[in-house]
């Protein structure tokens, strides 16, 4: 619990800020209340009726949206590791190759034919990172919208045979544009959460021996992890608000009850609030557990926001 | 033990290392002392190669080891290094640290590794410390995990890059007391150090460096007390002031 603010001089005026703020609201959601449902009353046995459907409705939603973000996570970390890496010019590719190869005892037909695979594999990293610089303009771009109508498209123009019914081509569709562009915003925040790992922790790793890919794994993930956690929910929130957008395709998702309900003009606000609760009910439990995760993984000493345990306690905490 | 043969480095066009010769001999403790931007961090940087050398030879054991043939993973497992600001991995314990490289680059089963790892951090007086995070730990007991986080790889050489800058005086003594146990013990060491009273009592030699080039080396007392070069003296009279 919060701890009580005196009524002070200094503080008298945050109790008015948060007594209009809730007057505001309150006063707003009556108004929207009064509007809707007005002198008919809430139509409670109608909510309590319906509400099933709405709830089988978003587990649509949620299961794209799990798995667009889960198949974009590993594409876009590749991709956002792809876009920390430097370019070297090709100039300094060859000089290094050749300054270490002379000391090398292989003959000179081995060394240039190195050196030319050498070279062509610079070409090939450049040319792949380009890609995927342009794949995240593209993305974050365009609007979500022209993506799914964009990935509906290709499918039915291009792969007419591969599909028997409209419904199923609908919800593939949906899928990949939801993946497409959830892999684009997650490249960024991967990009992010691996820059911001101090350069000092790589050369360590490297320093005792990593590998590339082992000081990745074992240093620099670890860390870019709890780092990117925050920003990663936000990704899946919006992205499983963003799924709603797949109705237009024709998926059956909450979106498409509420738009095509018969009763829709009569029972305006009890559809909204169903869709509401649902929405945010998901969102907020999603949120809490995050938070508990990311307590659970907190790096002790680390960051400003310390653990309840060690409120109290000097630092350097004392570890026996 | 370590020969590097004239090197030279080039950070675009800034001439970083200019013909860098030097040969250390196993057991030997090797101080190097110049201004900052002298090229000290990056002679040693070269010599475990995370940072290659433009031109030149880096010998290991009479090995050239700055070859395309050669892994540089391997090379460096040979040579440990300490860094100015510790490095510690601040997402493991204080014994983790020490034991991933044991167990990730070596491939050593967990309990040997945790074993040899409180070992090595009780050798650096730390043993009570092991399920500290880095970041809970003062700076001069950071200092001696990465100290022991490099001596668990089992490196012929080691490599302290100013290990001490960065503490605070009251922390210097502890990490310094660790490092000439280790030289003591006959580990070859290549130290960036301006602490002159650990340079005094446990270099062989002193190499002073301007500019990208050795300008002078020799026993601590001709360096300290009765140094030929112009640049050397400046520099000998400013940090001994």
């Amino acid at each position: 619990m919060t701890k009580r603010l005196p009524w002070n001089r200094e503080n008298r005026w945050r109790w008015i800020d948060t007594l209009l703020a809730a007057i505001v609201v309150i006063g707003a959601l009556l108004y929207v209340y009064e509007l809707m449902v007005g002198s008919r009353g809430l139509q409670v046995d109608y909510i309590a009726a319906n509400y099933g459907q709405y709830l089988r409705a978003v587990t649509v939603n949620l299961y794209m949206t799990t798995v667009a973000f889960v198949v974009g996570m590993t594409v876009g970390f590749f991709l956002g590791w792809l876009r920390t890496i430097r370019s070297v010019p090709v100039k300094k590719v060859i000089r290094d190759y050749t300054a270490l190869a002379d000391a090398s005892s292989r003959s000179p037909f081995v060394r240039s034919g190195m050196l030319a695979l050498t070279v062509a594999w610079t070409g090939v990293k450049y040319l792949v990172r380009r890609i995927g610089d342009a794949y995240v303009e593209i993305i974050r771009g365009t609007p979500l919208f022209v993506q799914i109508l964009f990935a509906w498209s290709i499918l039915v123009v291009n792969f007419p045979g591969l599909f028997t019914n409209p419904s199923s081509v609908a919800f593939t569709a949906g899928l990949v544009a939801l993946t497409a562009n959830t892999a684009g915003y997650q490249a960024e925040i991967f990009r992010a959460g691996l820059q911001t790992v101090h350069s000092g922790q790589v050369e360590a790793a490297r320093a005792l021996g990593f590998s590339r890919l082992g000081a990745m794994r074992h240093v620099i993930l670890p860390q870019a992890l709890r780092l990117i956690v925050p920003p990663l929910t936000n990704e899946y929130i919006g992205l499983f608000k963003a799924s709603t957008l797949v109705f237009i395709l024709g998926v059956q998702t909450e979106i498409t009850f509420v738009a095509n309900k018969n009763a829709f003009a009569g029972h305006v606000f009890e559809i909204f609030a169903i869709v509401t609760g649902i929405f945010l009910l998901i969102t907020v439990v999603l949120a809490k557990v995050v938070q508990a995760l990311e307590s659970r993984f907190r790096i002790p000493g680390l960051g400003i926001q310390q653990t309840r345990s060690e409120r109290h306690r000097a630092r350097p905490a004392e570890v026996p | 033990m370590i020969r590097v043969e004239g090197i030279h480095k080039y950070f675009g066009t800034l001439h970083v290392l200019r013909g860098i010769s030097l040969d250390v001999e196993k057991g030997e403790a090797v101080v190097v002392i110049g201004p900052s931007g002298s090229g000290k961090s990056t002679l040693l940087r070269c010599i475990n190669l995370l940072v290659e050398p433009d031109e030149g030879r880096v010998f290991l054991e009479g090995t050239q080891v700055n070859r395309a043939d050669i892994r540089r993973e391997w090379v460096r497992q040979q040579v440990g290094m300490v860094f100015q600001s510790f490095n510690l991995f601040t997402h493991l314990t204080a014994l983790q640290n020490v034991m991933l490289g044991l167990t990730q680059v070596k491939g050593i089963s967990k309990d040997v590794a945790a074993t040899k790892a409180r070992q090595l951090l009780a050798r650096v007086g730390l043993a009570a410390k092991e399920h500290a995070y880095p970041a809970q730990l003062s700076g001069g007991q950071q200092q001696r995990v990465a100290i022991a986080r490099a001596l668990a790889m089992d490196p012929k050489a080691m490599l302290f890059d100013e290990p001490t800058s960065a503490l605070d005086p009251e922390y210097i003594r502890e990490v310094l007391d660790v490092m000439t146990a280790l030289a003591r013990e006959g580990m070859t060491m290549i130290v960036v150090t301006h602490e002159m009273g650990f340079a005094s009592s446990v270099a062989s030699r002193i190499l002073f460096m301007d500019t990208g080039m050795i300008i002078e080396e020799g026993t601590p007392d001709k360096i300290f007390h009765h140094p030929e070069h112009e640049r050397t003296r400046s520099f000998v009279d400013k940090i001994l002031r």
